[in-house]
This record gives structure tokens, C-alpha cells and sequence, in this order.
């Protein structure tokens, strides 16, 4: 189906991204290619997928890359897209402000295919991957994993046969990483071969059969996938979190004072069904706590933070930060309490330079200074995260990972007493975990709190102090995370908890 | 009234356009006001969203046409008494006219459109062209207010502050807003390399078109079983 030879890619820098690929990708073949973040493994499935360089320009590009025989550089864009179905790591990429059905139906109307068709093939997706909850909304307006769902059906509409997936669990709740491996394994029979890179390789263990390794620019020799998921050492030295550690030991903590309390909040956004998305809502962060906030895709996590920050109108209850009664503060002077990280920090950059977004956390008000402390503080943030060779460059030029390690730096420089974390995908391989250990560190050793939003839940496991469960519009568990593993709330969310069978029990 | 929103794009355009012809047309402010008034009581009647920006909108649209008419007459040698007709019978026009045109933007979304236009069997690049023009207005201003809830977000103060402030803060959000339109239009580009759109192909659409378009998919064709 698809063949790779001798593949480099290079944007121009010292260094290529990947040198001297080759592999191969038969019919009815699964491979997983899996990498640290900023191993090439994008870059990768880009040229594999005729992307590089037939829409994206790359400074430099050798090597033969050959669909069914043929150079996918002599395949007609119609007939090779028609072919390959492709969905980004950044599903924002690839979609616009279209409705769930347009966005599904949308490479059918394009290929003029009958009306009837459409509809049948559009329910059939719908009905597969269950997002008939989500009819009629706008893909703008759905959290990153409805989204994601909505591009992998929209590239399942067409039945290619070769389907590329650029770590497509990213944002999935494990329900929906679970429905998303039924999917891929039942289009077994439309779609002839898969070619999907993931940081988390256990998460789509049921549907791939063959693995690689991106490390160091090169790809390993093909593993078969029950031989190397057991293992530790391919992993670590890929620099990725072996699929079968174990879990690690919880450290003792002392909470301290009360730095945010949320009571009776109930949200004026409302559900189709007139219910308010959050309905008395109430729970408290206080010092020194890794708090993890889980639930649901669609749950209300991102609702909650809004009210809390002051972006979405509440129609009733309270919210205190740092001992004072926020309800009255506008959303700015919260933020000054509340230092907060989306899933895609693109989200929440205006500023020109990676060291003016620093600044601009520091002050609140601008992005340059004259003031020595405060230009010292960006600089020491940005060389604690492993920024400091990208202080002028601009933040809309950095890679997913140096994004969210950007985040990082801003909340930490902020001083904010409590810090919310959103998916932070960075914490999927080594080297970020180890970067988002060294900011929860920092974080809680100063008396500070960190509210962690994630549907990891190794990692939750891992550096969380307490869970919090929200389901149904409310907080349906607070209190212990292995108590809250055992909870009814848990049991309710149909999820495996973390750690408690062997974590490649699934493998088929 | 709400189904009014779902009234085929073309239907909605040919009716903005017969608003406008009827607020040119009208002699005088005696008639232009109280019919501008009305358009904008209909646009409340019906629901359209975002309908307080609009007002907003339209009340500065207002005086600066009227200020500029009256600057512009009183440099002619017209005196304020006659010159202020003339000046409102402008505005009433311009917000008649915006009105109309508002009703059909917010209204319509790009795939409701694209419907329309691909039922008409109209050729691809029209389609293209008419669904971005009337789509990509709404989608830059949730990018311009998504900009703003970033900026409260990182803690800049743009809402507690006076009007010079406050305006200085949103002209800061023309670099960033500029960021996301390249972005935005990339991820069109991208999106109809990858989804198959061909200029020397028709599109069909998986809406049913007549004088209404089909808002949504129904839920009952589908399994709910979620």
C-alpha cells in the first residue's frame, strides 16, 4: 500500500527532522508509530500522507514516498486525497465554522456523491461514533475531543484506504478512545490500511498490530505489537513513557490555607434540554494541592474554569479566591488570582515574542519592561523550562510542545496562587513529564495550588493529591484519588481506573 | 419565529436586497426613519442573535453618518434646520440597509450556504465565494471577543477601564486577530485540499433545499444511544 524510502526532512535548521526513513505500510496492516513530542513523528506522517510536499512547503525533502506502487508526487491531488484520509494533531487545522453533519458530510458533497448516499453514510457515522448529541452544533463551539471525533469521521466519510491519524486520542476521554478503537477496528473492512503516531501507545493497543520507534530523527526496525509493548527499554530510550510502568509512590501532603472555594455555582449556559451545564456545583483548592478535575468529553470542564475565571455568567452561587469574595471581580482581576493553561495555548497568545508573553503574565499590562526584576523573572522562567534559545521568537511560530511549555513558564512567572492545567500533553513522554514535574514543584513548594483538567489518568494517578469527578452538571466525587479510583462516581464513568489491572490486559 | 432563520440563503438575500431598495427609494426622513425603526424592531421580533452588538453598531453608525453629513452640508452653506433631514434621511438608509444584511449574516451559516448554493447547482468557486463572504464576518468577530477573553484571561484589564483604554486594548487585538485570519484562512485551504473540493465539480449537499433549508440532521434517523 504505502512504501517510505530513504525519507529526510529539514526545515532549513542544523539538522534534519527525520533522516533515512524507511518502512512500509501493507494492506491490512496497523502501524503505530510512537515518539516523544518533538521527534518528527507530525512531520512524518505529513510527507506519508503526500502532505509534504504537495500543501506544505518544507525546506528540505529526499527520499521516495510511493501509494500502491506509484510516487504519491505523480498522483492527481483529487485521487490521492481521495485515497488518503487524513486527520491532523491539530484537528483546529482542518476544520471551520461549519456544523458537526456539514463537517462530516463535506468531502461527500465535494465529490458530488447523491444526496441519499450522504445521508445514509452521514448517520452511519453519526450512529458509529455516537455524535448524535452534537448535531447541529458548530465544531467551533465542541471541546478538543468532540472535535476530533467529528475530523475522524469526516475522514472516514469518504472510505479511503489508507487512513493517517496524527495522535488521534489526544483530548479523547477513555469512553471515547475506546469507541474511537471499535471505529478503526470494524473499518477494518473499508479502509485497508492504518498509519497512526500516538505519544501513549497502550491507548489504541486493540487496533494496531505493528509498531515503530521514532528516535533520534530515525525510525526503529518494525515491532510486532505484543513483543514490545511489555517491554521498558525501547520505550525509555525513545523517550517514552513505558505502556507498562508501574505506578509510582504517592507523596504525603499537608494542605495548606484556602486559596479558591467555589459554592452553589450554577451556570446560565444551558444544555439542549434546558438544564444548566453546571448546576450547585461547590468544592475548595487549598495550598500545596494537586487538585485533578476529570469527567466526561462534554462534561462541563471547560464551562467550570470559565465561571471561575469569569468568562461565562453564573446565575447563582459564590466564588472566593484567596480568602476575598471574587463574584464581584471582572474576569481580569481573577486572572490575576488564577493563572490558567489551555489545551492549545494559541488560544491565549497576542503577544510578538516568546519573552513578552513571559513579561505580559508578570505584569498583566505589557509586554516589554524596564524594570530589571521583572526581566530577570522572564529569563529565568523561560531557561526553567528550556526556552531560553526561543526568547525572540514569536509564539505563534513554536511547535504544539514548546507551546505548552510556554504555558508552563507564563503560569509560573504570574505568581497566581492557583494555576489551572488543561490537558497537558506534554506530560505523555519523559522529558514533559519531567517538565511538568518541575513545575507542579515549583508550584506547591511556594504554597501554591495547581488545578489539573485531564483525561490521562496515569497521569492523574501519578501527581494528582485529590480527584474531583464531575458528571451530570455536579461534583459527583471529591476526596482521595485511590479512594476516588473505587468511588460509585468513578464506576459510573464505565472507565478502567489506572493501574489497577495489567494495562495491556486488552491486548486482543 | 425562528423558522425564519432557516429560510433558503437566496430567499434571505433577494429579500435584504428589496429592504434596501425600498429604503433608497423612500422619499425623505418623514418615511426613512420610522422604516428603519421598524427594520430594526423586526430583526428583535425575530430573534437574531447578537442583536445588542448590533444596536450598539448602528447607534455609531448613526452619528458618524449624521456628522459627517452635517459637517459636509454646513461647508455648502446649508443651514443646521435643513441639513439635519437630509443627514437623518442618510442614516435611515445605512441602517435599513445594515439591518437587512445583518438578518442574512447571522442567519445563515457557511454550510447552510453551501447548501443553498449547491442545490442551485451553482458553479463551485460561487459557492466558495458567497458562503466565505457571509461566513467569515461572524467567524472574526468570535475571534476578535475570543481574543478580548484571552487578554482578561492573562489578566489585562480591558473591561474595568475608561473608553480611550478600552478602545486602545481592542485596536492591540488587530495583530493577533490578523495571526488567527491567516490561520483561519489556511485551515479552509487545507480543509478543502484534503476534503476533495474541485472547482470543475459540482457539489451536492446532504440538506434537503426549497424555500427552507434543512437546519440539522434528525436526531431520529439516527441510533441515539448515547
Amino acid at each position: 500500500m504505502l512504501n517510505i524510502a530513504n525519507l529526510n526532512l529539514g526545515f532549513g535548521g542544523p539538522g534534519q527532522v527525520v533522516a533515512e526513513a524507511t518502512c512500509s505500510v501493507a494492506d491490512g496492516q496497523r502501524l503505530l508509530i510512537c515518539g516523544a513530542a518533538g521527534s518528527g513523528k507530525t512531520t512524518f506522517l505529513n510527507a506519508a500522507a503526500g502532505l509534504i510536499p504537495r500543501l506544505l512547503a518544507i525546506p528540505y525533502f529526499s527520499g521516495d514516498v510511493t501509494l500502491r506502487g506509484r510516487p504519491v508526487s505523480t498522483i492527481a491531488r483529487d485521487e490521492l486525497f481521495g485515497t488518503v484520509g487524513f486527520v491532523s494533531q491539530n484537528v483546529e487545522d482542518q476544520l471551520w465554522d461549519l456544523s458537526v453533519e456539514d463537517a462530516i458530510a463535506f468531502p461527500m458533497e465535494n465529490r458530488g456523491i447523491d444526496r441519499q448516499k450522504v445521508r445514509a453514510r452521514l448517520k452511519e457515522l453519526i450512529d458509529d461514533l455516537r455524535l448524535a448529541p452534537l448535531l447541529g452544533r458548530r465544531v467551533l463551539t465542541l471541546s478538543g475531543g468532540e472535535r476530533r471525533m467529528v475530523a475522524i469521521a469526516a475522514a472516514l466519510a469518504s472510505n479511503p484506504a489508507l487512513l493517517v491519524l496524527d495522535e488521534p486520542t489526544t483530548g479523547l476521554d477513555p469512553e471515547a478512545r475506546e469507541r474511537l478503537s471499535r471505529t478503526l477496528r470494524e473499518a477494518a473492512a473499508s479502509v485497508s490500511a492504518l498509519l497512526i503516531s500516538e505519544q501513549d501507545p497502550a491507548s489504541l493497543r486493540s487496533v494496531v498490530d505493528t509498531v515503530v520507534l521514532l528516535k533520534d530523527r530515525r525510525l526503529s526496525a518494525p515491532y510486532r505489537r505484543d513483543d514490545v509493548l511489555p517491554l521498558q527499554r525501547p520505550w525509555r530510550e525513545a523517550g517514552i513513557l513505558p505502556p507498562n510502568r508501574t505506578r509510582s509512590q504517592r507523596k504525603p501532603v499537608d494542605p495548606g490555607v484556602l486559596l479558591l472555594e467555589v459554592s452553589g455555582l450554577t451556570t446560565r449556559l444551558a444544555r439542549p434540554d434546558g438544564k444548566p451545564v453546571l448546576r450547585d456545583v461547590g468544592f475548595q483548592i487549598r495550598a500545596g494541592e494537586a487538585v485533578a478535575l476529570i469527567g466526561r468529553n462534554g462534561a462541563g470542564k471547560t464551562t467550570l474554569f470559565k465561571s471561575i475565571l469569569g468568562l461565562a455568567r453564573i446565575a447563582s452561587g459564590s466564588i472566593a479566591l484567596d480568602g476575598a469574595d471574587a463574584n464581584g471581580w471582572t474576569a481580569a482581576r481573577r486572572a490575576r488570582k488564577i493563572a490558567y493553561v489551555p489545551q492549545n495555548m494559541r488560544h491565549i497568545l497576542f503577544n510578538m515574542t516568546v519573552t513578552g508573553e513571559v513579561v505580559f503574565s508578570i505584569t498583566a499590562s505589557t509586554a516589554t519592561t524596564a524594570e530589571k526584576a521583572v526581566a530577570d523573572l522572564a529569563a529565568t522562567m523561560l531557561a526553567r523550562y528550556g526556552l531560553s534559545e526561543l526568547a525572540q521568537a514569536n509564539p505563534f511560530a513554536l511547535s504544539a510542545r514548546q507551546l505548552a511549555l510556554l504555558g508552563l513558564a507564563c503560569a509560573d512567572a504570574a505568581g497566581a496562587p492557583v494555576a489551572i492545567v488543561d490537558e497537558p500533553l506534554l506530560a505523555r513522554d519523559v522529558e514533559g513529564r519531567r517538565m511538568l514535574d518541575i513545575f507542579l514543584s515549583s508550584m506547591l513548594d511556594s504554597g501554591r495550588a495547581v488545578m489539573l483538567i485531564s483525561h490521562d489518568l496515569e497521569l492523574v494517578d501519578d501527581v494528582a493529591t485529590r480527584l474531583v469527578i464531575l458528571d451530570d452538571g455536579g461534583i459527583a466525587f471529591d476526596g482521595a484519588v485511590m479512594d476516588g479510583w473505587k468511588s460509585p462516581a468513578f464506576a459510573a464513568l464505565g472507565w478502567a481506573a489506572p493501574y489497577a489491572t495489567p494495562r495491556l490486559g486488552g491486548v486482543a | 419565529m425562528s423558522r425564519l432563520h432557516d429560510l433558503n440563503f437566496f430567499v434571505k438575500l433577494a429579500f435584504a436586497f428589496a429592504v434596501m431598495a425600498v429604503a433608497w427609494l423612500v422619499p425623505g426622513w418623514r418615511f426613512g426613519v420610522p422604516f428603519a425603526v421598524l427594520c430594526v424592531l423586526v430583526l428583535w421580533a425575530i430573534g437574531v442573535p447578537g442583536l445588542h452588538g448590533y444596536v450598539k453598531g448602528a447607534l455609531l453608525l448613526t452619528a458618524m453618518v449624521m456628522a459627517s453629513w452635517l459637517v459636509n452640508l454646513f461647508f455648502q452653506g446649508v443651514s443646521l434646520r435643513d441639513a439635519l433631514p437630509v443627514a437623518a434621511a442618510m442614516a435611515a438608509r445605512l441602517i435599513a440597509t445594515t439591518a437587512a444584511f445583518y438578518f442574512v449574516m447571522e442567519t445563515s451559516s457557511p454550510g447552510s450556504i453551501l447548501a443553498a448554493a449547491s442545490a442551485a447547482r451553482l458553479p463551485p468557486i460561487a459557492t466558495l465565494v458567497l458562503s466565505l463572504t457571509f461566513g467569515i464576518i461572524p467567524m472574526l468577530r468570535d475571534d476578535f471577543e475570543r481574543i478580548a477573553d484571552a487578554q482578561r484571561a492573562r489578566g489585562m484589564e480591558v473591561d474595568d477601564v475608561a473608553l480611550p483604554t478600552k478602545l486602545r486594548f481592542a485596536l492591540a487585538r488587530g495583530v493577533p486577530l490578523l495571526v488567527q485570519a491567516i490561520r483561519m484562512a489556511h485551515a479552509i485551504s487545507f480543509s478543502l485540499a484534503i476534503y476533495g473540493f474541485d472547482l470543475k465539480r459540482n457539489r451536492t449537499t446532504w440538506r434537503n433545499v426549497g424555500l427552507m433549508v434543512e437546519p440539522r440532521f434528525p436526531q431520529k434517523d439516527t441510533n441515539n444511544e448515547t
